[in-house]
């Protein structure tokens, strides 16, 4: 088809787009990679996509072989038409041993001319029709001798036809343009034949008498006068036309009448059915089959790999203590404690170290700590909070003050329930450290020092 | 401002900094998220692009665990009668070894917190204000940077959202933003980047591209989304088996045609995980009502219809053969008859040569199997479901989502929408029937179904 107002790449676009939409995405990682290197708006990437898988996934040839068989059909209707044409003058005007039937050599000459004519003007009227018709044939034969029944072109190439609002033009072009072809080449044989054999003319008529069948030749004779053809008399209708001048007469009527009623109304509407210059929008990219597409070729986000990475340390060795100090006294202090009413807890003859949380309050505790380091030391843990770095090496800091370290984890507030993953940190990270803890309250360990 | 806007994510161990990355990026699979502290030790950067054009570079850091100890070292640093100004007593710090043994993880977070434009801090509001969040928020201050403190897990009862904000505003931060977890995220993401904006103004029409790139993509996804639900609907609505009188033949083809919506539906919901840049080993039964990728529910067991209030309609065939609807030929002529003679008239060669072959059919006493209204008002429930879950995506929802909403009462009781009718009288239209003609009256109706389906 050396006429095709559909651009290729946009052609191929639709075709990969029914196709995917059919049969899942294809494998277009290396080819989305590219067009996105390119840039673009989102349309050009569509197209640009389609134009990289069309050669492997043979969409291109498809296309190609698409195109090549419409060809094919098309010439293949060009041929029939001809003949046809041909043969309907031949059909028409007969062998020449009988006289011809002016009347009905017009009509077979016309009449499925006209049929369809009207018929397609009816299909203009309704909605969605138009499908009916040569360009139809002229498709349908197209595929059938494409051999790709699979995905073929075929549906992408009308769906854009549609959208550009060139369909029903196309069609008309293509049926206008057939018929032109076969009268056309009809009346070339029309004239052949008029030429080259000698035809005797009859009006015959049962029903119609002579005057009105008169006046419908002076009818049919007015437009053929305006453009120079003669009007034959009609006085002398029904008798045979014998002499040179009236069969002379009688067969330019007939060309002419050919030529008016015929051919001109094909030619006009084939004039008016010419192509209008393509929309700019062909490309609906929010079809779904194209929005899927969106995020792969214009990504909302792209990772940026580690930028910082870890270097990986080992984490620092914990110091074990070098002399355990032997220390005097019981003390409690709590970590990051918060609105816990059952803190403190009463316990006779223990020190109450306080809640330690900022900067301030650790100091001072660990400063009197290492100038008086206490014998047992119960440290109060809030497992709702998280066990941090920074926690747990006060936690260590503490234990190397004191004679012997214990933490008891508090249990769930009233009502509420422990996050049992944080719980199962804690534990890790207490045994890592070799610190002793419980969910209890180790009382009688910190009043009396044994279990 | 020329380059792309830099935000570093910044924050104690465990708030949700990652999985606020997550919401952000719409990336499943940034990062690492766990429960447990320390999980985060490197610095993981991520792009977000308007129109291909890079807006935003938002990066994850490390949680820092370790600040009180951290601020002690650092306030030690300082000499009596220095003038030095915050971001260079911090570059001061970082340069000191212990930036590069014990604190190493904070050293990282300062650092890319200074070669950023802004820092968000994400705080896990369940938290009490304790020491170590204010002494954070003293060195990331120090950097230099405007700070967007973001409360996370404010859906949760106990949260201390009042106490932080006092916290926050004596610290001079009084812009504060809360991220829920069940807001839908087009409303947080967008109160995010709006109050980033007022942060900075210099970046406010960049941070307005990507809130616009952003609604916009959405409303294409819902669009599209329709679309594809339309599509299964038509499909399902425009199917005509034809199947022969004994009971043996229907049995037959009536679970072949139960088989091939299954599969259609399946299809229809692959489609809608792909839109949504969804894996099916994302889809888990908590967000999604679907069981690994598939829905648990059978499409035709009248229990399914029962739990979504679809009424079962007459025209069932008796037991458990629900779904398909036997069409006697004289209803479904009579349903087609103006679309015959639209036909004749048009010319359209596929209707004409169907209605040969149904009159054949009708002739030699076969019958056609059709698919039931109440199937297609459960499909067309089942399909808005997983829509309105997949739009909401990001934000796990803890419950599954319920059913209730009065738009759907339309589809469960009322009157099916007009292109459902006359999808009816198309059996080409239907890829169910075999090959599939891809008109453009049909496109037309999917397009109309689709927009019908998102009002709703």
């Amino acid at each position: 088809m050396k006429f095709n107002p559909i651009p290729q790449p946009l052609w191929l676009a639709e075709t990969l787009r029914l196709r995917e939409e059919r049969d899942g995405l294809s494998d277009d990682n290396e080819a989305c990679r590219l067009t996105r290197a390119a840039g673009g708006s989102l349309g050009e990437r569509i197209l640009a996509r389609a134009g990289l898988l069309a050669p492997a996934s043979g969409l291109l040839r498809a296309v190609q072989n698409w195109q090549r068989a419409s060809s094919l059909a098309m010439l293949l209707l060009v041929i029939a038409a001809i003949l046809g044409g041909g043969g309907l003058a031949f059909s028409a005007l007969g062998s020449g041993s009988t006289p011809v039937n002016l009347p009905w050599a017009l009509l077979s000459l016309l009449g499925l001319n006209l049929l369809t004519l009207a018929g397609w003007l009816l299909g203009l009227l309704l909605p969605g029709g138009g499908l009916f018709s040569l360009g139809r044939l002229w498709l349908d034969l197209g595929q059938r001798l494409s051999h790709e029944p699979d995905w073929s072109p075929g549906p992408a190439w009308l769906l854009l036809m549609e959208r550009a609002g060139l369909l029903r033009r196309t069609f008309g072009l293509f049926s206008h343009g057939l018929w032109l072809l076969t009268l056309s080449s009809s009346l070339l044989m029309l004239i052949l034949l008029l030429s080259a054999r000698r035809y005797e003319f009859v009006w015959e008529t049962t029903l119609l008498d002579a005057g009105s069948l008169a006046a419908v030749i002076d009818l049919l004779g007015q437009l053929p006068g305006l453009l120079g053809f003669p009007h034959p008399d009609s006085s002398q209708l029904l008798a045979p036309v014998s002499d040179d001048e009236g069969r002379r007469l009688w067969a330019s009527w007939l060309i002419g009448s050919m030529l008016v009623y015929g051919l001109l109304p094909r030619l006009l509407l084939l004039l008016a059915c010419l192509w209008r210059p393509l929309p700019a929008n062909l490309l609906d990219t929010s079809l779904p089959g194209y929005a899927r597409l969106h995020e792969r070729l214009l990504p909302e986000q792209q990772s940026l790999g580690v930028v910082d990475p870890d270097p990986q340390l080992e984490a620092a060795p914990l110091e074990a203590p070098a002399v355990q100090p032997r220390g005097d006294g019981a003390w409690m202090v709590g970590i990051e404690l918060y609105g816990r009413d059952d803190w403190p807890p009463q316990l006779a003859g223990v020190n109450d170290g306080g809640v330690l949380d900022d900067r301030e309050s650790r100091r001072s505790l660990l400063e009197r700590f290492t100038h008086q380091p206490p014998q047992r030391l119960l440290i109060v843990c809030d497992p709702q909070r998280s066990a941090d770095r920074g926690t747990l090496a006060l936690l260590g800091e503490l234990q190397r003050c004191a004679g012997a370290t214990r933490i008891w984890l508090l249990p769930a507030p009233a009502g509420q329930q422990l996050d049992p993953e944080r719980l199962a940190d804690w534990h890790t990270a207490l045994d890592r450290a070799g610190l002793i803890h419980s969910s209890e309250l180790p009382a009688h360990w910190l009043e009396h020092g044994d279990d | 401002m020329t380059d792309t806007l830099k935000l570093a994510v910044v924050g104690h161990t465990n708030v949700g900094k990652t999985s606020l990355l997550r919401t952000l990026t719409r990336d499943r699979h940034f990062g690492e998220v766990s429960h447990r502290p320390g999980t985060t030790r490197h610095v993981e950067g991520a792009r977000l692009s308007a129109g291909g054009e890079a807006v935003l570079d938002l990066f994850d850091t490390p949680g820092m665990e370790d600040a009180i100890a951290l601020r002690d070292h650092y306030d030690s640093l300082a000499e009596p009668g220095e003038r030095l100004d915050g971001p260079q007593r911090i570059r001061r710090l970082l340069a000191t070894p212990a930036c590069a043994q014990r604190f190493e993880q904070e050293a990282k977070v300062l650092r890319s917190l200074i070669e950023a434009n802004a820092g968000l801090y994400v705080i896990d509001a369940r938290e009490p204000v304790l020491a170590k969040y204010r002494d954070e928020l003293a060195l990331l201050g120090d950097c230099g940077k405007p700070l967007l403190p973001v409360l996370n897990f404010v859906a949760d009862p106990q949260h201390r959202g009042e106490e932080w904000r006092e916290m926050l505003a004596r610290q001079g931060l009084h812009a504060v933003v809360r991220f829920d977890s069940v807001a839908p995220p087009g409303d947080g993401e967008r109160r995010l980047y709006e109050s980033l904006a007022l942060l900075l103004e210099p970046a406010r029409p960049r941070l307005e591209k990507l809130i616009a790139e952003h609604a916009t993509r959405r409303r294409e996804r819902l669009h599209s989304a329709g679309v594809l639900i339309a599509d299964l609907l038509i499909d399902a609505a425009a199917c005509r088996r034809p199947v022969q009188g004994h009971p043996e033949a229907i049995a037959t083809a009536i679970e072949q045609l139960h088989t091939d919506l299954r599969q259609r539906e399946q299809r229809c919901v692959e489609e809608l995980l792909q839109l949504f840049a969804f894996s099916e080993e994302d889809a888990e039964a908590s967000e999604l009502p679907l069981l690994d990728g598939r829905w648990g529910d059978d499409l035709f067991h009248p229990e399914t219809l029962r739990q979504l209030g679809v009424q079962l309609g007459s025209g069932m065939a008796a037991g458990a053969a629900a779904g398909a609807g036997i069409d006697l030929l004289v209803g479904g002529l009579s349903l087609g008859a103006a679309a015959a003679i639209g036909a004749i008239a048009g010319g359209s060669w596929q209707t004409l040569s169907s209605y040969g072959q149904r009159l054949r059919d009708r002739i030699t006493g076969h019958r056609e199997l059709t698919v039931d209204d109440a199937i297609l008002r459960l499909l067309a429930l089942r399909q808005q479901q997983l829509l309105t879950a997949l739009d909401q995506r990001g934000h796990a929802a803890r419950q599954r989502l319920q059913l209730s909403s009065p738009e759907q009462q339309q589809w469960r009781e009322g009157k099916l929408p007009e292109p459902v009718d006359r999808a009816r009288a198309h059996p080409e239209w239907s890829r169910l029937n075999g090959r599939l003609e891809t008109d453009s009256e049909r496109q037309k109706v999917v397009q109309a179904l689709g927009r019908q389906l998102l009002e709703a």
